[in-house]
């Protein structure tokens, strides 16, 4: 699995690519929280390039989600292939994340929140 | 070489360093010799040491025990340079380098110096399989049978890798009386470790072996032989054998049909005669047969340390399974039967069916992940709906309670899917949520089969404040309910094909009205077959309740 990072305007984008199963999730969830450790606050994880989710790799956007949860943080999902965003909706989380179509919205998203 | 080092081992005593400043030194048990040795076979001034026209020769001084200078008596001053070895009764001196400090440090594997180090040109490699077929040459050939005959006898009964290392060597140093000898193996990383050592009778000090001699006979599985390292000048620096002064090795790789375990190795400094080719053949010999036995002990060890670790998971099982209940005799107005199986010894799903007074509350679960971990949020998952469910107003409300208890301090995020329902016995009446997991299918006992309705909230444990949605529909007597776990339609068949819901929804019409042992029965038996020889990825549960009507 390879993971692209973008930053905009005090915003990081993680974009991991290929299959979060149970063995590629375990590197997503050791560079996430190592973004998250070094004090980032507003992030985009774009799942565009990712066409497969394990509950493993649930945990992480989870692990994500709590450590962003507002006002502490805030966290965006964008570019939800039907498969990843099949498996949030079976898990219920569908509801627990902010999901933007891809990743203009999402930016757009946090940088409308930043100017508020 | 105008300075002269000298390495001193004495008969009684610590060997230590001498560094010639004059033009000459005395040995000898006097005090007033200028080297003073406590041997008493030695004469008062034994033997001189002088320097002559830039070069240092070695003189006995009429001595009654003569002097030896690698074991040749001297008669008259003969040269000396670094790696020859003095003998003066039963004491030692060896001729050393001034670089030559202190042997170069190990790595604590007992070798040292490079891989690329070049070797005495005294050296002989000789294959193990023409060791091995050769007839022993010479008068030693019954004497080695015997050896042979000895260690194959010794190693048949049961031992200790550590004894069988010690046997190997006690029996060699009988029949070849070297004065060092070690046994090097391979450890878990491959890399080459002594693992034995065995010294003679009055030698000190640590033997360092050449790390390119233990590439060649590990790597090539070749015995080497060196018959005199100190006749070859170039060897003189490589001062991993020879600052200890090492005339004569031998070494064997420890070989079997699946490769080399590691080498046997032996030296002598100031033995009579250097090693001989049969010694070369009967130091094969027992390698080989010490290498099979080695390769049992290993083995066996490695096999040991699994069985305790399968005995672990085997009693984690028995647990898990404990906690899930097999049979449900004391629930009247339902016909209940469940199955949990885990693709490993201990799995992440979980079922339970508890009786609270005129009502039945039903839960199917299965943990996010796999193993051990999965394995133990299951049972505090379990244990939490049997603490919390009977006397809760609704099932929303008692999921909403496990949720909080999980999600608390829960930094991995782990998860469990569940589906949870409580069934009034009395009127049919079914209350379910749930939770992120596949839905419960209702067989109507018209002959319909539909997944029941309602919201999907999330699995339990990821946010730790969130509300439950409840559902209620009415079983009418006679219907059914089917609850499962994704490995059910996730099983994979040989072409990695997923078994599915629609081949579940084809199964389910055709049970009618069987009883829920056979519909669960029948569901595994579909599942086998469809899995055929292909491997069980995902823990399989299935639980079959039939509602009989108002009690």
């Amino acid at each position: 699995m390879e993971i692209g990072e973008e930053r905009t305007a005090g915003v990081l984008v993680i974009a991991p690519v290929g299959r979060v199963d149970s063995v590629s999730s375990s590197e997503l969830e050791r560079h996430v929280v190592a973004r998250l450790d070094a004090g980032e606050r507003r992030v985009v994880i774009d799942m565009a390039g990712v066409e497969y989710i394990s509950s493993a790799g649930l945990r992480v956007l989870l692990i994500a989600a709590k450590r962003l949860k507002p006002p502490a943080g805030s966290l965006v999902l964008c570019g939800l292939g039907p498969a990843v965003r099949t498996v949030l909706e079976l898990a219920g989380f569908i509801s627990l994340f902010a999901v933007e179509p891809a990743r203009a919205q999402a930016l757009a998203r946090l940088e409308a929140k930043t100017s508020s | 070489m105008s300075t002269l080092h000298l390495r001193v081992e004495p008969r009684d005593g610590e060997p230590f360093r001498h560094e010639v400043r004059g033009d000459a030194v005395v040995l000898g048990r006097s005090s007033k010799a200028d080297i003073v040795l406590a041997d008493r076979f030695l004469s008062r001034q034994h033997a001189r040491l002088v320097l002559r026209e830039g070069s240092w020769f070695l003189e006995d001084l009429g001595s009654r025990n003569t002097t030896f200078l690698n074991d040749r008596p001297v008669a008259q001053p003969m040269p000396v340079r670094p790696g020859d070895v003095i003998r003066l009764a039963e004491s030692r001196i060896v001729i050393a380098e001034a670089g030559d400090e202190l042997p170069a440090q190990s790595a604590g594997d007992g070798l040292t110096g490079d891989t690329d180090e070049r070797l005495p040109e005294s050296t002989v490699f000789r294959s193990a399989g023409d060791l091995l077929a050769g007839p022993a040459a010479g008068g030693g050939l019954a004497a080695h049978m015997r050896l042979i005959n000895e260690v194959h006898r010794a190693l048949a009964a049961p031992i200790t890798l550590e004894a069988l290392l010690d046997l190997i060597l006690e029996r060699v140093f009988v029949q070849l009386q070297p004065e060092e000898g070690a046994v090097f193996l391979r450890d878990e990383k491959g890399e080459l470790k002594r693992a034995a050592l065995r010294r003679a009778h009055g030698i000190t000090g640590e033997p360092l072996y050449s790390r390119r001699l233990a590439q060649e006979v590990t790597e090539k599985g070749v015995a080497a032989l060196v018959t005199d390292a100190s006749a070859d000048a170039r060897f003189a620096k490589a001062e991993s054998i020879l600052f200890s002064g090492v005339r004569s090795l031998l070494a064997a790789p420890l070989l079997d049909s699946e490769g080399c375990l590691g080498m046997i190795v032996l030296s002598a400094k100031s033995r009579q005669h250097p090693f001989q080719e049969d010694d070369l053949e009967l130091l094969m010999a027992l390698a080989s047969a010490a290498a099979l036995r080695l390769r049992n002990i290993a083995l066996a060890e490695e096999t040991a340390r699994r069985r305790l670790l399968d005995r672990e998971l085997d009693l984690a099982h028995d647990i898990q399974m404990a906690m899930l209940p097999k049979a449900f005799p004391h629930l009247g107005g339902i016909d209940v039967s469940a199955v949990l199986r885990p693709a490993r010894s201990v799995g992440g799903d979980l079922y339970d069916v508890m009786a609270d007074g005129e009502r039945v509350w039903l839960l199917v679960g299965d943990v996010s992940g796999k193993g051990v971990g999965a394995a133990l949020f299951m049972a505090v998952t379990k244990t939490l709906f049997r603490a919390i469910a009977p006397g809760s107003a609704s099932v929303a409300e008692a999921v909403a309670r496990m949720n909080r208890e999980l999600a608390r301090d829960n930094d991995r995020a782990m998860f469990v899917t569940v589906f949870a329902a409580r069934l009034d016995l009395a009127t049919g009446e079914l209350e379910y949520v749930n939770a992120g997991h596949n839905p419960t299918y209702r067989l109507e006992s018209g002959g319909g089969v539909t997944p029941l309705p309602g919201p999907v909230d999330p699995a339990l444990g990821a946010v730790d404040m969130h509300a439950y949605r409840g559902s209620r529909l009415r079983l009418a007597p006679r219907d059914a309910l089917l609850l499962y776990t994704d490995g059910v339609i996730e099983a994979r068949s040989a072409s990695e094909e997923e078994f599915c819901t629609q081949r579940l929804e084809s199964y389910l019409l055709a049970c009618g009205e069987a009883s829920a042992q056979l519909i669960v029965q029948g569901l595994l038996e579909k599942l086998d077959d469809f899995v055929g020889d292909a491997p069980q990825y995902d823990d399989v549960t299935i639980l079959a309740l039939r509602f009989l009507g108002p009690s």
